[in-house]
């Protein structure tokens, strides 16, 4: 491991590498070699790739892009998943303060929003769906409880979006008016608590109803190759299984006194979420983590392989892999073997990692 | 005195899968300032529940208050915002949990979870809340108490937990301290040491305190009021020489009988109530405890009664023959 990350970082640091610049047609395909011949002018520890390549220099490099994509993309998995499944375990028993509420109301309405304002063409639409969520959660005792309730905002989000769409079109209106009814309906109910929560997990639900590696090609192919789109790509299809995990184990300490206690001497929110919550969910969360820059670098290499990852010149483990397959036949076994070996040693020290780490934090093996 | 709480038909409820729990059942009392009300029941009464929803802290779901006006200090907590809950929680009313092992994060040093409470409410210093936070472990009579400030509350015996909680509860000197079962989960002396520690503070701050308790032994020493629950209502209420010398509930005489005294003869058997308490599902149409009642006619089991004074004092009981139970001179 620890040579693993060293080797990444300290190569791209102090050991340049133009991979645009390596190139030696008359060196292809060649076999590993120690000494330095006649005819192989360098030494090459892993042997050539097809354009003459050194393996070798190539896999250290690329070590380092492996590196970075488990990072980043494991990074937005935890950050996004995370906040996901903080909120949606905490709020789903704790009341909503005011301002956590016209945040969650305001967002709906101006997410909604958007169908319509892309429909009509009128951006402006958001800003009056957004005052529609904003007036309904501020307005929360407003005819409570009610019918009323509901139509007064529904006949309010419908004329907001019907009538800035009639200056396009009568069905433009139409359709407007009708999503805009449908989204005063919705904010006319309470979207706290249990609704909230559920609303969160079943948006992560659907994200992991996709194959992962699907989705994750799906989104590549939407942005277009590329490493950082590839580490985008596969941080989202993380971000469920963080959401998850962080929630289950907020619902597991939400009913623990001291939270109560903390709630008990009038602590916000944020500060009983940041101060008590996170600290005491930390270690499963950190476990996984380090399982999944595992997994992320392996998701970055299968992405590679299948040219949706690095673009080529850049040294990448798959897409190293995905070059090189075609010349095992011919014997040339060295150009896949040692960035294979590459992604399995470092998906291997990662595992070990987390299991350590798991061993070492998990109170219940600590004596 | 004047009143300090009031509170005025309240009713929650839990609904779950298998039904509508009925945990508060019209529940009204007052207290005044500097009163010490302890209110005594058996597990699953509504104790907790009751004072939980005072601080709106049930969680919901699945539970609600549907029904009822908590009057504090010329306010209905109950029409406040989780915003102005806030404001109120700790400054106005603290709570003191019944498992002092788990009311401490076992994350952060004693002495930063009670810094963090001062700070909160209060306009001071990180170093004046510090030293304020060394004079209330003092006053809780933790020994060293500056340098305990420092511990992690793994480092802290039972006891010595329940006292940092109390001087949490205590940091902003609210007006009213709801004590939810705090000595329950502490041997015998510890338990002592705690009620004289409550008590002595109590004397120097003058707070209200509410006690809540399953231990009709423990608040006899502290409370001046008694409220006696049993199935999520008051069944008997009044002043402690009332509770203890003239009951008049038979749910409270059963209590009663259930503590070993001082004055039983060695070998006598602890008399226990039989049966069990109600489903809070499936409420009796009539007098909840009446199942269980040795004392029972047959209006028991078709109307609920009422909880009305009987003497001047207001010592008010809920059952339908409360006169002949004090006709039959019982202890």
């Amino acid at each position: 491991m620890v040579l693993f990350v060293s080797s990444a970082t300290l190569s791209h640091y102090f050991w340049k590498y133009e991979p645009k610049k390596d190139l030696d047609y008359s060196l292809k395909l060649k076999a590993p070699n120690l000494t330095v011949t006649e005819e192989i002018p360098s030494i090459h520890l892993f042997g050539t790739d097809k354009l003459g390549r050194d393996i070798f220099r190539r896999v250290v490099h690329g070590g380092w892009n492996s590196l970075r994509v488990g990072i980043v993309a494991v990074g937005i998995s935890l950050f996004f998943g995370g906040a996901v499944g903080l909120m949606s375990g905490f709020y789903e028993t704790v009341t909503m303060t005011m301002i956590e509420r016209l945040v969650l109301f305001g967002a709906t309405g101006f997410l909604l929003g958007f169908l319509s304002a892309w429909i009509a063409n009128q951006y402006f639409q958001l800003v009056l769906y957004t005052g529609l969520g904003l007036a309904a959660g501020y307005y929360q005792d407003l005819f409570k409880g009610k019918f009323l309730r509901m139509v007064v905002f529904g006949i309010l989000g419908a004329f907001f979006s019907a009538v800035p769409g009639l200056f396009i079109s009568p069905t433009v209106a139409l359709i407007c008016g009708l999503w805009g009814l449908f989204t005063g309906v919705l904010l006319s109910r309470p979207l706290d608590g249990k609704f909230f929560s559920n609303v969160m997990m079943r948006l992560m639900d659907i994200v992991l109803s996709f194959p992962g590696y699907l989705l994750a090609i799906a989104i590549v192919a939407f942005l277009g190759p590329g490493l950082g789109k590839g580490m985008i790509a596969i941080g989202v299809v993380g971000i469920p299984v963080y959401a998850r995990l962080t929630r289950s184990v907020v619902l597991a300490i939400i009913h623990k006194e001291y939270i109560l206690a903390a709630q008990s001497v009038g602590e916000s929110h944020g500060r009983i979420i940041f101060r008590h919550v996170t600290p005491n969910i930390l270690s499963p969360i950190i476990v996984q983590t380090t399982m999944g820059l595992a997994s992320a670098i392996l998701s970055a290499a299968a992405l590679g392989f299948l040219g949706l990852g690095a673009i080529p010149p850049e040294p990448e483990w798959g897409a190293m892999l995905g070059e090189s397959y075609r010349y095992l036949t011919s014997g040339a076994w060295w150009a896949v073997l040692f960035p294979g070996l590459a992604i399995m040693l470092s998906v291997l020290g990662f595992n070990l990692l987390g299991d350590g780490l798991r061993d070492a934090l998990d109170p219940k093996l600590r004596t | 005195m004047n009143p300090i709480l009031e509170i005025k038909n309240l009713k929650t409820r839990f609904y779950t899968q298998d039904g509508v729990v009925k945990a508060v059942n019209d529940v009204s009392y007052t207290m005044s300032s500097g009163e010490i009300l302890g209110v005594v029941g058996e597990s699953g009464c509504g104790k907790s529940v009751h004072a939980l929803s005072m601080m709106q802290l049930i969680p919901d779901p699945p539970g609600k208050i549907t029904n009822g006006e908590i009057w504090f200090d010329g306010r209905d907590l109950l029409t406040l915002n989780e915003d102005q809950m806030q404001k109120v929680r700790g400054r106005d009313i603290a709570m003191i949990f019944q498992d002092p092992m788990t009311s401490l994060n076992p994350v952060f040093t004693v002495g930063f979870q009670i810094v963090e409470a001062l700070l909160l409410h209060n306009d001071m210093t990180k170093e004046e809340a510090k030293e304020r936070a060394g004079d209330l472990l003092n006053l809780v009579g933790i020994p060293g108490a500056k340098q305990r400030l420092n511990d992690y509350p793994h480092q802290f015996s039972g006891g010595m937990r329940q006292r940092a909680m109390i001087a949490m509860g205590l940091s902003c000197e609210p007006r009213l301290l709801i004590a939810d079962e705090p000595t329950t989960a502490l041997d015998v002396t510890i338990q002592a040491q705690i009620i004289d520690l409550v008590k002595k503070l109590q004397d120097e701050l003058g707070m209200a305190i509410m006690w809540i308790t399953h231990d009709l032994g423990v608040v006899a020493e502290l409370a001046h009021t008694i409220n006696v629950m049993y199935a999520g209502s008051i069944i008997e209420t009044g002043k402690i020489r009332n509770i203890y010398k003239q009951t008049r509930h038979p749910y409270t005489i059963g209590l009663l009988g259930s503590l070993p005294r001082l004055d039983d003869s060695p070998g006598t058997e602890l008399v226990s109530i039989p049966g069990l308490p109600p489903d809070l599902v499936a409420l009796p149409k009539g007098c909840p405890f009446a199942a269980r009642c040795g004392y029972r006619i047959d209006q028991c089991l078709t109307e609920k009664p009422p909880l009305v004074e009987i003497d001047g004092e207001n010592h008010s009981v809920a059952c339908w023959r409360w006169e002949e139970i004090a006709g039959m001179g019982s202890k």
